[in-house]
């Protein structure tokens, strides 16, 4: 159990991810089961509107955050570094860290159930429901506070994994060799990374509104209650290829390897899938048709909706084309691969019908979205998950799963979410709307709501045989031998299920299909036979020439992932409880953040860490964040600037800003920036002294800052402007605030460095730390120089 | 000014050779310039109409200096200057779009 607890083997991660987001997907499962049999009939009592109300929130929260998103991740762990090569992610301890941060929030959320205050505003949690007026209770408190901890987790998942494919790929192993599901998860650690951001900027509001009375949604004070929508289907439209792209690098790994052809034009594969990723931020309007964002909008976004179906049509076809004239072995991962095209396919054509304004605008809110986004999320997402399990199971339990009990799950599953879903479109069409808990017997909309009920539990049936599969193959499975598949990609070549350090030699790697070529030449294409490979022997097929495992370093486990997770979550508890719970999580997640910091400060292993692009990867790391807070900025300073002028009361900006004493902590701010690369540069060379000197100073330039801050603050308090007093103080004082934030953790990040410093344990081999604290510190720098022009100096 | 030793940290990797002191101190001095003449300017009636196009050009030129010479992104690996420049651009291409989606700008109207 501890050493479960204290593992940062990716592989073990891997598996803690899969079985905790199994375990949600059953209770988001079981709530949808609820709903079904609500609606199985007209005038049902089962539940009562609040109750139904919560269940469909709690649903559809949990299966795309606790579900889906970390059954991605549990792939994302076990099957990634064993793709490109790699022993491990490039942070372990903060690959743990994102474990344990989701089990914490995952369980949180459903700890809102338990005391009896689920949310019950929808998924979506449009605003001005979830104000405090017309949601007074505590769910949605919980439900704010717990999707900010599981924006963490899948922030610095994000971050771990775009350094670890960026820069610990096998000697070889190019971009454009590396295996499509590697590509796709690049994808959507960037999707993470960018839509993030905003939907935590509007959670933010949304708690400031609810804790401390911000008027971010306050129709009354000005608010537009569309910015909420935009906030969050900036992100929510990504998120859907966050939670879809997975799944179609899963089905290019599957259809090539049991069609025993190389995917059919993978480069376009992969530029459809950058271009999908990166369309995904220019359509998310199209879920606000209704919203009546005017002609113009409308049409761009209408545009831009058509034109990401495109590249997604080119995967379809890429997948179509590698199974033609392939000699084609319809295994059950390779059935869940094909269903997948194929529901995914009809999922995709409803959702271009979503694309015309006139037709939205019909279909909003009724029962044919409902069953759109379920053709993408169960057709698309979880075919393709169901469909990476049959094939990658075999490799991360060493066991073989029952192939005609898998052939029975499959067919019961894909008929039974048929019959649950196909109904449903014609429900919409006429007329049944979303998030009703009763109907009317005289609505005609019974009987295909008790087909699809019947076809819900096909789907709970399936899932059942699934978990029957698994346990009888744990328990009485046949070994699996390294390569069970004849596999194209790197990670047949180890052992199954692979050793510690997953590969006793780092595989070079000579093109595409690496191991394929390495097996049977460079046609790509297979030799003899079709069932599985015989040879049972474990480490089949790896190097010869291997050194011995003892001699390869790996990560020994560490107990602060688990212990800062905790202290996070006692903050977030302490939000619901009282002040004091807020600031003892606070102090022992701050205490926990330099226990885990300090832990391996000056082990030898972990100091040399430059990678494939030639850089360290904290350093890349501190970079893709860097990236992300752009997001971050770049939405409050959006906010703020949407917001000016439209305060019903004063005081207003030109009234009260104080321009020269603001362009004095600017200066100041820029100053401390020089010191902070003069800092770097005595660390490089050495120069202790100096390194102290420009270390204190810059921290104290930052505390100038601060007291500017504080002073400004208080001045403006007294002068009648405050946070809940208009929108003017809303937004600026949660702008400036979270900047002020900043500035306070660089300050404490910087007086760490220099007390380092001053014990004598910050040398010139630890140059790179004071390097990407730089990076943070020039980062909050150039963040003033933007809020400092477009808030204090624009008219 | 002295010129920084190439004797640097073996973690700074080989795109580490950074500025001289004497570079940050020059562009310490054109922030500091460049942050007089903004605040100078709002007080220049004669600079009324061309006030906010030209306090964006003032704030964007420091934003390079800083992210170019102190961040030394003019000397690290251009994968860096991808990772920082992309989601930077994409970002500001929403806030614009948000703005205006909000009626910020009027462009649209509603």
């Amino acid at each position: 159990m501890t050493s479960w607890i204290t593992t940062v083997d990716h592989k073990r991660i891997g598996v803690l991810y899969g079985v905790t987001a199994f375990g949600f997907l059953l209770v988001g499962g079981l709530e949808a089961l609820v709903i079904r049999l609500q609606l199985a009939g007209p005038g049902q009592r089962l539940v009562g509107a609040e109750t139904y109300n919560a269940l469909f929130t709690m649903h559809g929260t949990t299966m795309v955050f606790l579900a889906v998103m970390p059954l991605n991740a549990a792939f994302f762990n076990y099957m990634i570094p064993l793709l490109i090569g790699a022993r491990d992610v490039a942070f372990p301890r903060l690959n743990a860290l994102s474990f344990w941060i989701f089990l914490f929030g995952g369980l949180f959320l459903n700890a809102s159930v338990l005391v009896g205050s689920p949310p019950d505003v929808g998924w979506f949690g449009y605003a001005n429901l979830t104000s405090k007026q017309f949601s007074p209770g505590h769910g949605v408190d919980f439900w704010i506070l717990s999707l900010l901890i599981l924006g963490v987790s899948s922030m610095i998942a994000a971050v771990n994994f775009i350094v670890t494919i960026l820069n610990m790929r096998a000697p070889g192993m190019t971009l454009m060799r590396m295996p499509v599901f590697a590509w796709m998860t690049l994808v959507v650690q960037f999707l993470i990374v960018l839509a993030f951001p905003p939907i935590t900027v509007g959670l933010v509001f949304l708690m400031f509104d609810r804790f401390f009375g911000t008027r971010f949604y306050d129709v009354a004070a000005g608010a537009d209650l569309h910015l909420w929508q935009h906030l969050f289907w900036i992100f929510g439209h990504p998120e859907v290829y966050i939670l879809i792209l997975p799944a179609f690098g899963i089905v290019s790994e599957v259809l090539p390897t049991f069609a025993r052809k190389p995917l059919f034009g993978a480069p376009v594969v992969i530029y459809s899938g950058v271009l999908i990723g990166f369309f995904g931020f220019g359509v998310w309007s199209h879920h606000m048709f209704a919203a009546g964002m005017g002609p113009v909008a409308d049409a761009a976004f209408s545009i831009a909706t058509m034109l990401i179906a495109i590249p997604t049509g080119v995967k379809i076809f890429n997948w179509l084309a590698t199974l033609w004239g392939g000699s084609i072995r319809l295994t059950t991962a390779m059935r869940f691969a094909v269903g997948l095209v194929g529901l995914f396919t009809i999922g995709g054509l409803s959702g271009i019908m979503h694309a015309s304004p006139p037709v939205d605008l019909q279909q909003t809110d009724s029962y044919f979205v409902v069953a759109h986004f379920h053709y993408v999320l169960i057709g698309g997402s979880l075919f393709g998950l169901f469909a990476g399990a049959y094939y990658w199971w075999p490799k991360i339990t060493g066991r073989l799963l029952d192939e005609r009990l898998g052939r029975l799950t499959f067919w019961v599953l894909c008929i039974g979410f048929n019959v649950a879903f196909f109904p449903q479109h014609y429900l919409g069409a006429i007329g049944m709307p979303r998030r009703i808990y009763t109907y009317s017997p005289d609505a005609g909309w019974s009987f295909w709501n008790a087909v699809s009920t019947a076809g819900a539990f096909g789907i709970a049936l399936g899932v059942l045989l699934f978990m029957i599969g698994a346990w009888r193959s744990l328990r009485t499975g046949a070994r699996a031998p390294a390569d069970p598949w004849d596999g194209r990609t790197l990670e047949w070549r180890t052992s199954s299920p692979p050793p510690p350090h997953d590969f006793d030699a780092i595989p070079p790697v000579y093109g595409r299909d690496t191991f394929w070529r390495e097996k049977y030449g460079g046609s790509g294409r297979g030799g003899e036979g079709s069932g599985l490979r015989n040879d049972t022997r474990p480490g089949t097929l790896a190097a010869p020439t291997a050194p011995l495992a003892e001699h390869v370093h790996m990560p020994g486990g560490s107990y602060w992932p688990v212990l800062t997770a905790l202290a996070m979550i006692t903050t977030a508890v302490g939000a619901l409880t009282g002040l004091a719970v807020v600031i003892a999580g606070a102090l022992a997640t701050v205490a926990c953040a330099f226990g885990f910091a300090l832990e391996h400060h000056r082990n030898p292993a972990h100091e040399h860490q430059t990678g494939d692009l030639g850089v360290d990867h904290r350093k890349v790391a501190m970079w893709v964040f860097l990236g992300s807070e752009c997001f971050f900025f770049g939405t409050l300073v959006a906010t703020y600037l949407a917001y000016k002028g439209r305060s019903v009361t004063g005081p207003e900006p030109h009234q009260i800003l104080n321009i020269p004493l603001t362009t004095l902590s600017t200066f100041d701010l820029l100053m401390s920036s020089l010191l902070m690369v003069l800092a770097l540069a005595a660390v490089q060379r050495g120069d202790r002294w100096q390194a102290r000197l420009w270390l204190f100073g810059t921290a104290f330039f930052g505390l100038v800052f601060l007291g500017f801050q504080v002073y400004e603050f208080a001045h403006f308090v007294q002068e009648g402007l405050t946070l809940e007093g208009n929108l003017f103080g809303s937004t600026f004082f949660v702008l400036t605030g979270l900047h002020g934030g900043h500035v306070t953790l660089g300050v404490i990040w910087l007086l760490a460095l220099a007390i380092l410093d001053l014990r004598g344990r910050l040398g010139a081999r630890d140059a790179i730390k004071v390097e990407i604290a730089g990076l943070y510190w020039h980062f909050v720098d150039v963040v003033w120089i933007v809020i400092f022009t477009l808030v204090y100096l624009v008219p | 000014m002295s010129e920084q030793t190439p004797d640097m940290g073996p973690d700074t990797g080989p795109h580490a050779a950074h500025a001289s002191t004497g570079t940050y101190l020059k562009v310490a001095a054109i922030l500091t310039v460049v942050t007089a003449l903004e605040f100078g300017s709002i007080y220049i009636r004669a600079l009324t109409p061309i006030l906010v196009p030209l306090l964006l050009v003032l704030s964007a030129g420091k934003f390079a200096l800083v992210v170019l010479f102190f961040m030394h992104l003019r000397y690290d690996s251009r994968a860096l200057a991808v990772l920082f420049a992309g989601p930077l651009l994409l970002a500001t291409g929403i806030a614009i779009a948000l703005m205006t989606l909000t009626g910020a700008f009027l462009v649209f109207g509603r």
